[in-house]
Formats: structure tokens, sequence, C-alpha cells
């Protein structure tokens, strides 16, 4: 059974009989059972994967109304609510915890016939860059196994990538879905803040995160954000996209657009193959008609203390549920004192958990929220006019999505500020709202390198266009796992 | 700038034991002299936008009836009365 098909493939030989969808879950399961122990992309398989796949079979078969997914096999992060599954968010705190509901998201697909096949991993409570802050160990990337796979949503795109599911969920806060669709050389899609319910997706920060798809191709992407997107009544923050088709037209191509290149994504730090890489992209861009040129935003070199002042404060108040009264693991009361009863709780965070959570105790506080909070606030407002402006002038921008390669296991996990630089390219559309997406480009000494695409709100079908368009123009080995 | 006492007061505000973890308060500190890169922003002027949604985003405010009782569901709730931890 070839597992190297993208979703619309996939479901275009379900259609067509050339397959089964339990032929190809039970596939995909083997695949899982042969290759997740060297990779750890999951946490949890679900075991009635290949039964649900057969009944949607049987529905086929029958000749009965079958959704638009036809069996596929899709993975969701770990911090996104499927009913009756564990939903441990990767810290010790959620280790059993079963969520009562479905999200939004997963409704969505039940309708249309998605079969999950298990919960993948992330840093824990979606707070780091690497998934080296799982709870649960580290996922590693497909490429290169003593690398990292990005993260936070790091389970998916190295399940994506490694042929173990179709598709995947991920949530975005600041770069979480693109940074390791970068690392692991798949598309991944932040959309625009609102277009998809955020309702059953475990809070960490409310205002800026997004669930977003991680995919094989652009195409791919398309075809889930027709079934993910939309309003819910169970978020009011979700807007309508008047029901947007973004799969039609997808092949427009950018002849006349103009793209702006962001200079201070590409300037001093960056590693020598990406900068290749982002100018090798804009050529290509050129190439296919569009009209390239440099453009400053001045405010993306704050952007990244401002995502995390912002991000902490949010995390800090969104996790101090956790207290063992109403989530958390269970112990019994006696012999406690009300604080030191949470704070017992609360040593089942992990250290970058704790760490955040502090830290969004004290940027917001007395004496410190007008030199932290209040900023970070400001310089978000700023950059939102900025970029609004650079979109007076240009239909997208360009930067690549991680200045830096892929790199090592337990590299950078003792240096949080050389962690939180990993960001600087990707906060900014998190701050704004903006739309935006890495597309997989190129392979430098065996590493992934991923360029990052972004458009105007709700511009997201546009920005697809253009993905798509710069997608075409490469051709990458296979993942050598 | 900040002190290791600021940090530790907070974190026992936020209800986090820091008292046997010296590392973290380190690292805390360490990301606090970051963020204040924000200083050199030059935003004081700025005004902070908010997005407002209107209120027809709202689900309707209607009363659906629950009929279990939801203290049983406390997972300390014993018959009578639930145990909670004492508050001093």
């Amino acid at each position: 059974m070839n597992l190297k098909i993208s979703a619309l493939e996939f479901v275009e030989q379900v259609k067509n009989g050339n397959i089964s969808a339990e032929d190809f879950v039970s596939a995909t399961i083997d695949r899982i059972k042969n290759i997740d122990e060297k990779l750890h992309a999951y946490l949890q398989v679900n075991s009635k994967a290949i039964e649900q796949a057969s009944q949607i079979d049987k529905k086929i078969k029958s000749g009965e109304k079958v959704g638009k997914c036809f069996g596929m096999p899709i993975s969701v992060k770990d911090n996104i609510c499927v009913k009756h599954s564990k939903t441990t968010c990767a810290s010790k705190m959620l280790e059993n915890f079963v969520a009562p509901y479905d999200a939004t998201v997963i409704s969505k697909l039940k309708e249309q016939d998605a079969v999950f096949v298990g919960k993948v991993n992330l840093d824990e409570f979606a707070m780091g860059l690497t998934t080296e802050f799982s709870a649960y160990g580290p996922s590693r990337n497909p490429w290169n196994t003593d690398y990292v796979p990005g993260g936070s949503s790091g389970g998916s795109a190295v399940a994506v990538s490694a042929f173990e599911c179709v598709a995947s969920l991920g949530s975005d806060t600041g770069g979480s879905v693109r940074n390791p669709a970068s690392f692991c050389s798949t598309v991944g899609y932040k959309p625009t803040y609102g277009l998809i319910s955020r309702y059953g997706l475990i809070s960490y920060a409310n205002s800026i995160e997004q669930i977003g798809p991680i995919t094989r191709t652009v195409k791919d992407t398309a075809f889930l954000l027709n079934i993910l997107s939309g309003m819910d009544s169970h978020d009011n923050t979700t807007i309508d996209n008047g029901q947007v088709d973004y799969l039609s037209c997808i092949d427009s191509g950018i002849e006349g657009k103009k793209i702006g290149i962001i200079q201070e994504m590409i300037g001093e730090g960056i590693d020598p193959s990406v900068l290749s890489a982002t100018n090798n992209a804009v050529s290509k861009l050129e190439g296919l008609g569009a009209i390239c040129e440099s453009v400053s935003i001045d405010m993306v070199k704050y952007s990244v203390a401002s995502y995390y002042t912002i991000t902490a404060t949010e995390a800090g108040s969104n996790l101090a549920r956790y207290d063992n009264l109403r989530y958390g693991y269970d112990f019994p009361v006696e012999g406690f004192e009300f604080n030191s009863y949470i704070s017992k709780a609360r040593t089942k965070f992990g250290p970058e958990v704790i760490r955040r959570m502090i830290l969004g105790g004290f940027v917001p506080s007395a004496g410190h929220a007008g030199k932290y909070f209040l900023k970070a606030l400001k310089v978000k407002s700023k950059l939102t006019k900025e970029v609004s402006e650079a979109f007076k002038k240009y239909d997208y921008l360009v930067a690549p999505t991680v200045p830096v390669l892929p790199f090592k296991i337990g590299e950078k996990i003792d240096d949080p500020i050389a962690l939180f630089l990993v960001d600087i390219n990707t906060v900014l559309s998190n701050l704004t709202g903006i739309p935006s997406i890495s597309v997989p480009y190129s392979i430098s000494n065996g590493l992934p390198i991923g360029i990052q695409l972004m458009a105007k709100p709700n511009d997201d079908k546009s920005l697809l266009q253009v993905a798509r368009a710069l997608e075409s123009t490469v051709r990458l080995p296979e993942v050598p796992v | 700038m900040v002190t290791e006492e600021e940090i530790e007061q907070v974190a026992k505000f936020m209800k986090i034991d820091v008292h046997n973890h010296k590392e973290y308060v380190e690292k805390v500190h360490n990301m606090i002299d970051f963020f204040d890169i924000l200083d050199s922003a030059g935003v004081e002027e700025e005004e902070v936008t908010m997005n407002d949604l209107p209120l027809s985003t709202l689900r309707e405010d209607k009363h659906i009836p629950f009929e279990d009782k939801l203290i049983e569901k406390l997972k300390n709730f014993k018959g009578t009365y639930v145990r909670a931890p004492k508050m001093i």
C-alpha cells in the first residue's frame, strides 16, 4: 500500500475504488507501529481507527452519502479535545484527563468521515519550539532523528512528514504550526485569526492562537480549510468567511502580484543556507511574474519580546485553573493547607510552563505592567499598523519561516532566550492576526528549509494561491525515514 | 532592575513553589531582562487597539435546564459535604 500520497489523492483513490479506507488506515497503523518508536510522534493511537474506516467503506459500498474525507487518517495535536479520548497537552497535569466533548474542528471532520488515528506530541501546553518540553519525551525529526522536529506541533509535523497520517491538526500561537512544518518539510498553515474555531482547543493564549492544518501539499491545506473554517456559536471570535471555496482557482498564478521581502527577517543571525534558499525562492516568484521588493517593518525587532510578554500574561491566567480542584492530577486534600495544596499540584508542570506562568504573573503586575505588558500591547498595535501599511503596497509578504536550520536535540533547551529568537519570523502574523503559510522549499545538508508567505487579514484564499505557485517550482527529495 | 525577591514573591502569588529551584528564578530573570528591549521601541505615544466583537457573534442567552446535581460530581464529595484543603 502506497502511503506516500496527498489527502486529495487519497480521496480520489478511495472514490475510484482503487483502495479502501480500511486498507489504507490499516497500513497507516502498521507504519506507526514500525517507525514511531524511533520518532515518537504519537502519544496515543486510536485502537478503533481500522474499524471506523471499515464502517466508512460500508457506507461507500452501500451508496450512502459519504463525507468529503472518505476515511482519511488524520492525527490531532494533543491539546485539541476529542470526546472520550485522553487530552494531555503533553503534561503530567492532564495525564488522565478525558475530554467530555469534541472540539468544533473535530466535530466538523467527523461529519466529513475523517478517521482520527491518534493524538500527537507537542511541547507541554503548546509552550515551546522543539517538542523537547513534552512531559512524555521529545519527538524526533524524520529527516535526521538527532535533530528537533520543531514545535510546539512537532508531533503533527513528524507524523505527516513520515507518512504516519495524511494530515494533522496543530495549533499556532507564535509559529507552532509553521515552525515544525518548516523543520520537517511539510506545509503548515496559520489562518486569519477567527477563521477556525478555537472551541475545544485547550487555551494557552486566546487572543493570538489558531488551530491550523499540517499537510503534504498546499491543495490539501485548502481542502481542509474548506471543512474547518467558518463561524461557530461556541467561539465568539470566529468570523464569517462568506463560504469561500479555498480550492477553487488555486492554480490561478501570481502574474503581476507584488511581494514584499521583510528585511528584518533576513538580517543578522540568519543561516547562510536559509538566506540562499530565500533568495532563490524570491527569484522563482519573480520568474512566475511577481514583482518582489524589499520592505522594512521596524517593529519586527521588538515582536518577540512583545509576543512573549502578552502570551505569558494570558498563559498565567489560562493555566490558573490547574489547581487539582477543577483540573489536574488527583491527590487527597488531607494534610494540606489551600495554598500549599495548589503549589503541590503545580509541581506537575514542566520547567518551561512554570517559567512562563511566573513571567505571566510578573509582567502585568502592579509596578511592572506599564514597563512590560502595556508596552508589549503598544508594540503589537504599532506592528499591526506597519503591516497594514505594507499591505497597501504589497499583495503578500515573504520571509524564511525560521532563520536557522533545525538544530540538535538538547542544543538550545537550556537557553530560553535563544529559543525565543527562533520565533522571530513567525510571531508577526500571530500578533497581527494575518494568515501565513510555510511552504517546504529546499533541503540543506539533509535538513529542511521552509519559506513563509503572508497575506492581509481574510485574504486566505489568495495566500493559498501564491503558496501553490511557489510550491509548483519545488521538487524535494523523499524523507529518508 | 528586577530582583530575585520580586520574582519569588510573584511566584508565591502564582502559587508556584520555587524555593528549591533557583534555576527557575535565574532563567526568569534573564527572560525579563530580554523584555527590557521594549523600552527602546518608542511606543509611548501609541494607543492600544482592541478588536471590537459585535454582540451578534455571541450565542443566544437562553436558559438550558441542567438536571444533574453538580456537587455530586466533585471528586471530594463525601455524601453530605465536600472535603477541601484548609484555608488559613
